[in-house]
């Protein structure tokens, strides 16, 4: 099966680097999941969470508070402001970077209700995040 | 005797001022570990940024995306007043750091002067804003104490200004000239067209081999908040480039003084051990004289 490239770069260094099976990610204009063979794209992105399934079937959660992303042959590079890894090797770090995903999408994020659905968002992905811990 | 003295001065001298150029090196040295790092992680994403900036550009100018005529994007080839944008550091002692960068401004203002083009001054850094202040030439906007310390949030103010002025059709162009970091011995000086984007190569056969989709209702909106945080980003990236350059620029120019303090204190010391000699000798001839007078 095809996979991914994909590559998540901050101004301060690259945040994710790796192959992939799927990839969604918060669109300005909705949520948009992206497959292998995916059509060339450029488009902006909102604040949200990127949803990153890994070829070892893994899933991965990046918060993100604005960016754009460029889908090219397989290759999506996506470039952000700001980002924040749910991931940890334990619950400590897992809750250490749920704060710091909460703390950049209420900078960022202007409405209430929107602040509240990535948080939820975020929340389940770093319960997602325990669980596997705990398995 | 006085002669040995003021000799003996000199060296020590001399030898104080050894020490203070090596430890200023040392620290160079540590700062510039840190510096380079931090530009390094930022490399990839001002490179993969400008990359997607050139290609909707070149895209743009080969009318691939019809109904675009931001100012951002039009090649402009008769600007009328342009913004020069320069970065030089807060601090000397490091050899022709900002003199570089402060020639390269002087040619941009001439070449302007020449083809009657009017320009204002934007400066980062002690340094440079000190010397076009003395030669009076004027500035528009001055920051200081960002150089030695890039923060990605008073930078994006100050190119913010300058973003406003493009759009609003004040200036036609904006240059950005900094002295950036290539690797522990060389400084590139870079001279960079920031707005309109510059469009280097464009192929146009090449580009519509590949299919680019702008999904946004609002191309011209998606595209004003994407140049913006292009430009807000070269400057950002040119900050700490800069910082990473200076401190490699102050460690080599600290390294050669402190080499030369060395050469100096060697040769005053032959010096010193010459007088101290010619000294011994005339006593001596002196004392053996007095004996012979005696005799």
């Amino acid at each position: 099966m095809p996979t991914l490239e994909l590559e998540v770069l901050t101004p301060s260094g690259s945040i994710f680097h790796g192959s992939v099976k799927s990839v969604t990610v918060p669109g300005e204009e909705g949520e948009f999941g992206v497959l292998p063979e995916h059509v060339g794209l450029t488009t902006l992105l909102q604040a949200g969470v990127i949803d990153i399934i890994k070829d070892n079937g893994k899933k991965e959660s990046i918060v993100v508070n604005w960016g754009v992303v460029q889908i090219a042959s397989n290759l999506v590079t996506v470039l952000v402001d700001g980002a924040v890894a749910i991931r940890g090797d334990s619950e400590s770090e897992v809750a250490k970077a749920l704060d710091e995903a909460k703390e950049l999408i209420s900078s960022v994020a202007d409405s209430h209700s929107m602040i509240a659905s990535v948080s939820a968002r975020i929340e389940s992905a770093a319960h997602h995040q325990n669980h596997t811990h705990m398995i | 005797m006085a002669n040995l003295k003021e000799i003996q001065r000199q060296i020590k001298s001399v030898s104080n001022t050894q020490k203070t150029t090596r430890a200023m090196k040392l620290v160079s040295t540590a700062k510039l570990r840190r510096a380079e790092e931090l530009a390094k992680r930022s490399r990839l994403f001002a490179q993969k940024t400008n990359q997607v900036i050139a290609e909707i550009a070149s895209r743009i100018h080969c009318s691939k995306i019809g109904g675009i005529d931001s100012r951002c994007f039009v090649q402009n080839d008769a600007p009328k007043t342009i913004d020069i944008i320069f970065v030089t550091a807060d601090k000397g002692l490091c050899g022709g750091f900002n003199l570089q960068t402060i020639k390269a401004v002087k040619r941009l203002i001439s070449d302007c002067s020449d083809k009657n083009v009017n320009f204002r001054l934007r400066g980062i850094g002690k340094k440079g804003i000190e010397y076009f202040n003395f030669n009076q030439v004027e500035m528009l906007d001055e920051v200081k104490n960002l150089s030695s310390s890039p923060d990605m949030q008073r930078s994006s103010e100050f190119m913010t200004r300058s973003i406003k002025d493009f759009k609003d059709g004040i200036v036609d162009a904006v240059y950005l000239v900094y002295n950036g970091y290539k690797n522990v011995i060389t400084q590139e000086l870079h001279v960079n067209r920031i707005l309109p984007v510059e469009v280097t190569d464009f192929d146009c056969e090449k580009t519509t081999n590949t299919v680019l989709e702008l999904e946004a209702h609002d191309e011209e909106a998606m595209l004003d908040s994407l140049v913006t945080k292009y430009a807000e980003f070269n400057m950002y990236y040119a900050l700490i480039d800069s910082v990473a350059a200076e401190h490699s620029a102050r460690m080599q120019a600290m390294d050669a003084a402190t080499n030369n303090a060395k050469q100096m204190v060697k040769s005053l010391t032959v010096k010193y051990n010459k007088a101290r000699q010619e000294a011994i000798t005339t006593e001596l001839i002196e004392i053996i004289s007095g004996v012979e007078s005696m005799k």
